[in-house]
């Protein structure tokens, strides 16, 4: 195995893949989700989101303003016939 | 190793990869699996490293594997049943000899798959193309089987308390006592929350929660995972927009509540060294929850990374146990190297202060890594609650007053979400909260 500090475990995005992006003037989070995929696992960022935006407070270029990545349902993995099971509502 | 017999009637069979395996009828397959010393689950998606389970509570994505022919499901949420089959993910022709594997050597200094073979001639790159499409992805496609869609429920509450950990159990029990209707609903099967990793109570305590919220009138729903807060649907055309849609054994349940507590607590995170993913590397929550839900102590010879109150609970623990337990507090001493390829075999300690200096080995099958939670906002997020950002209190967090209210009115966050509290202060937040709110909603007579 070679030795790796694994930062998203879901996508494999490793500290050495976040710190390029930022050397490569990536900012944010959502710029360094964008860049390496981190967050776009199976968790959806519940393991990496708060260590990407320490790395960014901590050693990125200015302080810019740290926000979350869109929250996008269903938060947990589903089957999609549970949605199938809704019945139409008209709109008012 | 068990810590308690499983009373014969309770005794079943699994089979991992075809091999026969026993465990307890209910309890998690992950925790089954980890009693029975097999923590190889599968490979991961881009450098096949080993995989096992972190957090043993659904939210890291880290123990997917194949169950009774369905792939990608979360071993630590799914409950053993007699002669379950479960298959490891994502390696050929093993997951203990995966032959991908060799990704992982063939490119120690990382490799960008999003880019790879960009710029080779275009024939090449088509290849290429096809290779890596075969390659990406987890899991293979279910088997054929006939799908039953469950028609969806729909319920209209007062109060709706989203996690039944210490905060949400405290609010709801609150809230009912001043006569509101409250609905309180968790994704796990016991409820509980992080009451059920904490050695100083056992299961007791969670136990004693439950009995009194139930005597309050709290209606209580377990196994329910809130999966979405939809701000602009409605159960009917009569109802004012925004619901919540609930996954449960029975299909999907629509609630439309006029008050939200969200009391979602916080998710488990890993400390940044070398090889921090290694099979035996768990949260420290998820140590106390294989140690007082389960009964199962994982390993004989443990280290406990960590300097908070926790970390200290979690040592005492583990020795109780009967485990070897060093505690590093990851401030002063730090791991600067790990050992073991399928499997943590030791983990090697230097001072901060001389990281390349000397360092001593531990041998240790289980790193317990007490790092501060990351409070889970997801749900407030959807609501539009305004996030800030405080390092100190586990990231990003939902800002509140003393009764809970967010930035969005009706909508209130109570315990780790708020901000990481720990289990002692979220009880009391809880009650404050669903104080606070009981009292002004119009409670009956």
């Amino acid at each position: 195995m070679s030795s790796r500090i694994l930062v998203c475990r879901c996508e494999d995005v490793t500290l050495d893949d976040l710190r390029a992006g930022l050397k490569l003037g990536y900012a944010t989070v959502d710029e360094l989700k964008r860049l390496t995929g981190l967050g776009t696992g199976p968790c959806q960022g519940k393991e990496c989101q708060a260590h990407v935006a320490r790395l960014i407070e901590a050693e990125g270029q200015g302080s810019p303003h740290l926000a979350p990545f869109t929250a996008r349902p269903p938060f947990e993995p589903t089957p999609l016939r549970l949605f199938a099971g809704v019945p139409p509502v008209k709109p008012k | 190793m068990r810590l308690s017999d499983v009373p014969p009637d309770q005794l079943v069979e699994l089979e991992l990869d075809g091999e026969t395996l026993l465990g307890r009828r209910g309890e998690p397959v992950a925790s089954a699996l980890i009693a029975a010393d097999r923590w190889l689950i599968g490979r991961s998606v881009k450098y096949h490293r080993p995989r096992a389970a972190f957090c043993l509570a659904g939210s890291c994505g880290s123990c997917l594997v194949r169950i009774d022919g369905r792939p990608n499901i979360r071993a630590c949420r799914t409950a053993l049943a007699p002669g379950m089959k479960v298959e490891r993910q994502n390696a050929y022709p093993s997951a203990a000899l995966d032959l991908f594997g060799a990704t992982d050597f063939m490119f120690p200094r990382g490799m960008d798959h999003h880019t790879f073979f960009v710029d080779a001639p275009r024939p090449i790159h088509a290849v290429m193309q096809k290779i890596a499409r075969q390659l990406a992805g987890l899991g293979r496609l279910p088997e054929p089987r006939e799908v039953k869609i469950p028609p969806a429920r729909a319920l209209r509450v007062e109060l709706v308390v989203v996690g039944a950990g210490p905060a949400g159990l405290s609010a709801a029990i609150a809230a009912a006592r001043q006569g509101t209707r409250v609905l309180l609903v968790d994704e796990q099967a016991q409820a509980g929350g992080s009451l059920l990793a904490d050695p100083r109570h056992g299961l007791a305590r969670a136990a004693d929660l439950v009995a009194t919220a139930r005597q309050a009138g709290v209606e209580l729903l377990c196994s329910a995972t809130v999966l979405a807060y939809y701000p602009e649907d409605r159960i009917s055309e009569d109802d004012e927009p925004g619901l919540l849609a609930i996954s449960t054994a029975a299909g999907l349940l629509l609630v439309k509540a006029t008050r939200h507590v969200y009391a979602t607590g916080s998710y488990d995170q890993n400390a940044l060294f070398p090889d921090n993913d290694l099979p035996g590397v768990l949260s420290a929550r998820a140590v106390g929850r294989l140690l007082v839900r389960d009964q199962i102590l994982p390993a004989r010879r443990a280290v406990v990374l960590g300097a908070g109150p926790y970390a200290h609970l979690l040592t005492e623990a583990l020795s109780a146990a009967g485990a070897e337990v060093t505690r590093i507090d990851g401030i002063e001493q730090q791991i600067v190297a790990t050992e073991g390829h399928r499997r943590l075999r030791a983990v090697r300690v230097a001072r901060r202060s001389d990281p390349g200096g000397k360092s001593t080995r531990i041998r240790c099958e289980l790193l317990a890594v007490a790092a501060l939670p990351a409070p889970a906002t997801e749900l407030l997020r959807e609501h539009g609650c305004q996030v800030r950002w405080e390092a100190s209190v586990g990231g990003f967090h939902v800002p509140t007053d003393a009764a809970g209210r967010t930035s969005v009115p009706g909508v209130h966050a109570a315990g780790d979400v708020a901000g990481f509290l720990g289990v002692d202060a979220a009880l009391d937040a809880g009650a404050r909260i669903g104080a606070a709110i009981g009292g002004s909603s119009g409670a009956r007579p």
